[in-house]
């Protein structure tokens, strides 16, 4: 085999163990991320009957801008379609919170932590997803 | 529109490159796993392509897999004839001396009609001109045909014959061919002064094909003229 071969070879396998470790950093920080917005969000709500606050605005807005982000970086490594329910829940969200819809609100923050999880689910390197 | 034209020039380029990789071995002389890394490939080039939803990446990253996977298998029948004799299966012998053999035939889910077409394209129309045939682990039919029905030699005949030299293609559509110039060991200007010397107001770019071989044997034709042939030329380097 040429060198040349030998080098194509090795940088190969080199970019696909970079890609999968690549994947599982972005994917796992970016539900880390959107997680740890959630439970700020949940703590914040507690007890609040009038949810129109700057703080939960600011921390939502946060959240959007974050996800945002991290989807950008996600779209590199996931279908789009499948990471797209996220950024529509967060839209939900914050018509929910113009509307002062607590019940709602709240429901949309459990889906967004639901997509969280199952994201998490069908992106790691798992034997459900293998077989 | 214009993603999915930039996504085919990627995976175009990342799949001419793979395949390139793989040796030319792949194109005309397929194993079955060859054939069958061909045809995943050929298929998960175009999900990437048309889809625009799913990443470059989701196209790229299982080539790449299965490149590597190729080399893989490729070493490993390099290193040990069994592992090689399970994945490429062997050589076969359909015809011998005795005639077909038909459960060699059966074991390989061929029928007569198709031992015929095979032993056809090699130039055999019948069985009787056929020593042996031996289906070849890339799915090819190569036949020995007998004695009384192989073209006589030069080595039969015990006629000694000098060797054919090797013809060096120099101009081909007027362009130069500057690597074999150095194989052939002459210059540009050796070239020019030939084909004016020849061809009255003969230029270069004008040639459609020029060629010489160790004996001084010059093959030139020019693009509006005929072909000519030049023994014992001497061209200087």
């Amino acid at each position: 085999m040429r060198v040349m071969s030998k080098i194509m070879l090795v940088v190969i396998f080199l970019s696909l163990i970079g890609i999968c470790v690549a994947e599982e950093i972005v994917t796992s920080n970016a539900i880390r991320s959107i997680n740890d917005d959630c439970f700020i969000i949940e703590q914040t709500i507690e007890g609040l009957d009038d949810i129109r606050t700057s703080q939960l605005v600011n921390l939502v807005d946060n959240m959007e801008y974050d996800w945002l982000k991290d989807e950008s970086n996600l779209c590199y490594l996931v279908n789009h379609k499948s990471i797209q329910e996220i950024g529509m829940e967060l839209a939900r969200m914050k018509n929910y919170l113009g509307e002062n819809d607590i019940k709602e609100f709240k429901a949309s923050l459990e889906a967004i932590k639901y997509y969280a999880d199952s994201y998490l689910h069908f992106m790691g390197a798992n034997l459900h997803n293998v077989l | 529109m214009l993603t999915i034209v930039i996504r085919s020039i990627i995976v175009y380029v990342i799949v001419l490159m793979l395949f390139r990789l793989m040796g030319k071995r792949q194109l005309g002389q397929m194993q079955p796993f060859e054939l069958v890394l061909t045809l995943i490939i050929a298929d998960l080039a175009t999900i990437p392509m048309a889809e625009v939803s799913v990443p470059v990446l989701h196209g790229i990253v299982p080539l790449f897999t299965l490149v590597l996977i190729h080399f893989l298998l490729t070493t490993l029948s390099k290193m040990s004839n069994k592992f090689g004799a399970f994945i490429s299966g062997k050589p076969v012998i359909i015809i011998n001396p005795n005639g077909v053999d038909y459960k060699a035939l059966k074991t390989l889910n061929l029928s007569i009609d198709d031992l015929f077409e095979a032993i056809r394209g090699q130039g055999c129309f019948s069985i009787d001109e056929v020593y042996y045939a031996i289906m070849e682990t890339n799915g090819k039919i190569s036949v020995l045909t007998k004695a009384a029905n192989s073209p006589v030699t030069n080595e039969t005949l015990k006629k000694q014959v000098e060797e054919t030299e090797l013809p060096v293609n120099l101009v081909s559509e007027g362009k130069i061919l500057k690597d074999n110039l150095k194989l052939a060991k002459v210059s540009e200007e050796s070239i020019s002064k030939f084909v004016q010397e020849k061809i009255k107001g003969g230029k270069v770019k004008k040639v459609l094909v020029f060629t010489l071989d160790r004996n001084g044997k010059v093959v030139l034709q020019m693009m509006n003229g005929q072909c000519m042939t030049f023994e014992n030329v001497e061209m200087s380097a």
